[in-house]
């Protein structure tokens, strides 16, 4: 395998994505449907993208080492060079985007109105942040990551500003300005780690922090970088963008938002903490990522509960999540790491359902959660895949959901911060109790209004092909944990 | 032969049939899980031999490995028998809804959400593996959240919600444990697990027993955990009260026996009861409290409602005398008899609603001769709820009461409990009589004569459940025998 092989998907959405532009200008003047071209768009480059990653992990899966490391010199100046990092886990991450980017994306298309001159953009955009997430993913040095990862969150920016309304451009600005505070936290610690260890290359910075007497600046040189990711994942307390940010966004974009570059910045402080810093003897930060945890899912959940509008309420979702996903990363075991991995794929799901659902509820005007009155009579089939997204989320089984939270809480109880399990329990009943809430005004509720509503059938597509895979995992999650049955924490 | 996996899965075939067959008549539908219930219920009965020869039966097949979980189905005796009169029970319900129903609306998606509700409610019992079991015990929860909110009486969805968050919460505790016994043992089947708990340290196990009673606790709805009872069995709809209150609550105490005390207690090797002293202790006060409630309800309904919270209390205590032979004897058969009783009585109460329209005991009296059969049906119910024999209840309670003396005589701290426990038995029976002399025999202050027995369905399931009931009471033996021919918990 060579850097080439690895960097195939990346450079398939850029190119598809540099050429929608053009390609879409031009079919405008032809008499081909916009919307239908961009559906067979979308797929060509999804399926491309996904048979090189296909090589890339039959290649890896085909032999016996637990990673792949590519360096772009192969020289003695390897440990200085960019360098790629194909392991399971990242292998499973980009599965993970792209059969959740190619439903979330299909979305968008039948969601905007892609006769829009504007709505072109927007497609390329789609494609290259997943480009660029996948790059993020598959990078083997601190560099390289810092640098795709912006990339994505550049990208995100455009995605979140694409309304140019008041409220979204404020979001994107907040969101920005965010990220530039976290890159300067995170640029900050690399030049420390470099002028340190020489290289900024996993193993070379793991080795270092092992083999060094003195690892303190070392260590503070990470507390800059796990603060800059912190803030972009949106852990307490750093979350106040998110729900700006997803609140303002169009209600594709948050969907596509929410399931990959939320996933993805998950992964990267997966990678930062559980490979780099695994081995507690250095320094234990399972405490404080313990406190962080419960402070997050509470939070999140909290401030769910008293919300009105709909769509801020499943960004607050989006929040918790993350702090169940800490839980997983504090326990440090293969089974915790499985967990958590499977977590990222189900709630990358969950929250692109719910707000995909969303986004049919307010192409018809409908926000608040007295709006939701009476909607499962009028809009049986839309309201019916938001009460298997709310039940996925509280951990009902049936639901992939239940199972990435058993797994979640199973691998907590093996750790030494075993009370968290139980904030872990309590917050999953407070997620249920506002989530329940919501389906009470859709069924309990009379309608507001004679409105007569009809149900958008290309949107239930993308939306039942959702609901499908959540309950198929829910019933037989091995197809999923198979892939990860080789993880190892080194 | 894969006769579990086959009793099981009817009712999965069932939702898109009788969803189908809905759409057109409600009633062919309910009619079709009705029979598709009973033939599972045949399948079951043939199993009876095995067990009675072998002490169990297991089915096992692949299912996620990667979590250390196979898709075992397993009867013995108690679960069988729990088994068996879930799908009567069920079966009575469905035919029962047909005419109880016949007013609302979307009756398709209540049949489908029925059908739904019966994999998890057979699910539960017949199955070793614990994360089956949790899939099983959730099953149970959803279906009936949207049965009690959709078609139940006043507010209802609040009341389905506070069911909802109280059970659910309850069983994340459950699953807490379940976790837990995976990290112990790195298995999640029961009999497996149990031997390997027993290497394990008790300081923690003592946890996992903790986490397991007190979420099984809040579906068996022992005080103070019982809160949501009431207002769920009051507003759901009599075929879901029925059920609620024979089978669901009922898991529970089945699950306090089989995974709380048959695996981690036991696993435990404690030396002292105190443990189980304190269950007793919670089974005498749900009993008083249950019955002294009962006593001062007048909704018809409520009544009931609080007297299921006093008969978990009598199963409780009876589980409590753990690991004498006969009093678990006894509380399992009381939560074989409690069912068909109650659900009995839960479908006689709806018949009276139904056809008067009243739910306050006040403004009813002299139904008797107004509807003669559900009267019949009604006092059979009342009566074996009450302990009079020659109804079911009676020869559960009795059994009950020799284990606990038995228990007395071993260990003197039983005594106190067992004579509270007598007591509160005449508190049973006189709510029971208060409600039966109140509804059907005093005479009436306001003259209708509108009232008559109601239709043909709900007549012919509550009389089915009230032979049922007869021949539970007179003829036990099948099920002791049952419950005998299980060798170890």
């Amino acid at each position: 395998m060579n850097i080439i092989d690895i960097l195939l998907p990346t450079v398939v959405f850029t190119i598809c994505s540099l050429l929608t532009v053009p390609i879409l200008r031009l079919i405008r003047r032809t008499k081909i449907d916009p919307q239908k071209f961009m559906v067979i768009w979308i797929l060509i480059t999804f399926s491309v993208a996904g048979l090189a990653l296909f090589r890339i992990a039959m290649e890896y899966f085909g032999q016996s080492q637990s990673f792949i490391q590519i360096y772009s010199i192969d020289t003695i100046l390897a440990p200085l060079s960019t360098s790629f990092l194909v392991d399971t886990v990242s292998v499973y991450m980009v599965i993970a985007y792209i059969v959740v980017g190619t439903i979330t994306c299909l979305y968008s298309v039948f969601h905007l109105s892609s006769k829009e001159s504007l709505s072109e953009r927007y497609y390329a955009l789609l494609l290259m942040v997943t480009g660029t997430v996948i790059a993020a993913t598959f990078s083997g040095d601190l560099l390289t990551l810092f640098i795709f990862w912006e990339a994505t969150a550049a990208g995100a920016c455009f995605l979140l500003a694409y309304k140019k309304s008041r409220e979204s451009l404020e979001a994107a600005l907040k969101y920005l300005i965010m990220v530039i505070i976290a890159s300067g936290f995170t640029i900050f610690g690399l030049s420390l780690i470099y002028g340190l260890t020489g290289s900024l290359n996993f193993w070379t910075v793991k080795e270092a922090l092992l083999t060094t007497g003195n690892p303190q600046l070392l260590l503070v040189a990470f507390a800059f970088i796990i603060a800059g990711y912190a803030i972009e994942t949106a852990i307490v307390p750093f979350h106040m963008w998110m729900p700006d940010a997803y609140t303002a966004a169009p209600d594709s974009a948050s969907a596509f938002l929410s399931a990959i570059v939320d996933q993805g910045s998950y992964y990267v402080l997966l990678r930062v903490l559980l490979f780099i810093l695994s081995p507690t003897a250095v320094v234990d930060w399972r405490f404080t990522v313990a406190i962080l945890s419960a402070l997050t899912m509470t939070v999140g959940n909290l401030f769910a509960l008293a919300q009105q509008n709909i769509k801020r309420m499943v960004s607050y979702v989006c929040i918790a999540d993350i702090g169940y996903n800490l839980i997983a990363i504090t326990s440090i075991t293969s089974i915790g790491l499985t967990g958590n991995l499977f977590f990222f794929f189900v709630a990358a799901m969950e929250t692109a359902l719910a707000f995909m659902v969303i986004g049919v509820f307010k192409k018809m005007g409908l926000e608040t959660l007295e709006d939701m009155s009476g909607l499962g009579r009028k809009m049986p089939l839309t309201s019916f895949a938001f009460v298997c997204a709310a039940l996925s989320f509280s951990g009902v089984p049936l639901f992939a959901g239940f199972i990435a939270k058993y797994m979640v809480f199973t691998s907590v109880l093996q750790s030494s911060v075993a009370w968290l399990a139980i904030i872990g329990v309590l917050n999953s009943v407070l997620q249920s109790a506002y989530l329940l809430r919501v389906i009470h005004y859709f069924y309990a509720k009379t309608p507001n209004n004679d409105q007569n509503l009809k149900e958008p059938k290309k949107l239930l597509v993308p939306i039942y092909s959702l609901v499908f895979i959540i309950i198929i995992l829910g019933l037989y999650p091995d197809l999923v944990l198979n892939l990860l049955s080789s993880i190892s924490l080194f | 032969m894969q006769t579990l996996l086959i009793a099981l899965m009817l009712p999965a075939l069932a939702i898109p049939i009788v969803y189908g067959v809905g759409k057109k008549s409600a009633k062919i539908g309910a009619i079709i899980l009705a029979i598709l219930s009973l033939v599972s219920l045949s399948l079951i009965l043939t199993l009876i031999p095995t067990v009675l020869n072998e002490g169990q039966y297991i089915e096992s097949y692949y299912w996620i490995p990667t979590l250390g979980s196979a898709f075992t189905l397993f009867v013995d005796g108690i679960s069988l028998s729990l088994a068996i009169v879930t799908l009567i029970l069920v079966a009575a319900c469905t035919i029962y809804s047909i005419n109880y129903m016949d007013e609302k609306k979307s009756l398709p998606e209540y049949y489908a959400l029925m059908s739904l509700l019966t994999i998890g409610l057979v699910g539960v019992f017949i199955t070793s593996n614990l994360l089956l079991f949790y899939f099983c015990w959730e099953l149970m929860l959803v279906p009936t959240y949207f049965i009690i909110g959709g078609w139940g009486y006043k507010d209802s969805f609040k009341t389905a919600f506070k069911f909802f968050i109280f059970t659910h919460a309850g069983a994340i505790f459950v699953l807490l444990g379940i976790g837990a016994i995976y990290m112990l043992t790195g298995t999640l089947d029961i009999f497996q697990a149990q031997a390997i708990l027993a290497t394990k340290d008790p300081a923690i196990l003592i946890w996992v027993l903790i986490s397991f009673v007190a979420g099984f606790a809040v579906k068996m709805a022992i005080v103070p955990l019982h809160m949501w009872l009431p207002d769920a069995h009051g507003e759901a709809p009599a075929p879901m009260s029925a059920l609620l209150s024979g089978v669901i609550i009922g898991a529970g105490g089945y699950a306090v026996l089989r995974i709380a005390l048959g695996t981690v207690y036991t696993a435990m090797m404690p030396t002292g009861n105190e443990f189980l002293l304190v269950l007793s202790f919670f089974g005498v006060l749900s009993a008083f409290y249950g019955s002294l409630l009962a006593l001062a309800e007048t909704d018809i309904k409520r009544i009931i409602a609080y007297s299921s919270i006093s008969h978990m209390g009598y199963v409780l205590f009876a589980l409590s005398l753990f690991p004498f032979t006969e009093g678990i004897t006894g509380g399992v058969l009381h939560l074989v008899n409690h069912a068909a009783s109650k659900g009995l009585l839960f479908l006689t109460a709806g018949a009276v609603m139904h056809q008067t329209g009243v739910r306050n005991i006040k403004e009813m009296g002299g139904l008797a001769s107004k509807m003669p059969l559900t009267a019949i049906a009604s006092a059979i119910a009342a009566f074996s709820i009450g302990g009079i024999p020659p109804f079911a209840c009676f020869i559960s309670e009795f059994h009950i009461f020799v284990g606990a003396v038995t228990s007395a005589g071993a260990d003197p701290s039983y005594y106190l409990p067992t004579v509270l426990m007598l007591i509160a038995t005449v508190f049973s029976l006189a709510y029971v009589l208060r409600y039966f002399w109140k509804v059907f025999l005093e005479a009436p202050k306001t003259q209708r004569d509108d009232i008559k027995d109601p239709h043909i369905y709900m007549i012919v399931a509550m009389i089915a459940l009230a032979a049922l009931v007869v021949i539970l009471g007179i003829y036990p033996g099948i099920f002791i025998d049952l419950i005998h021919a299980v060798t170890s918990i």
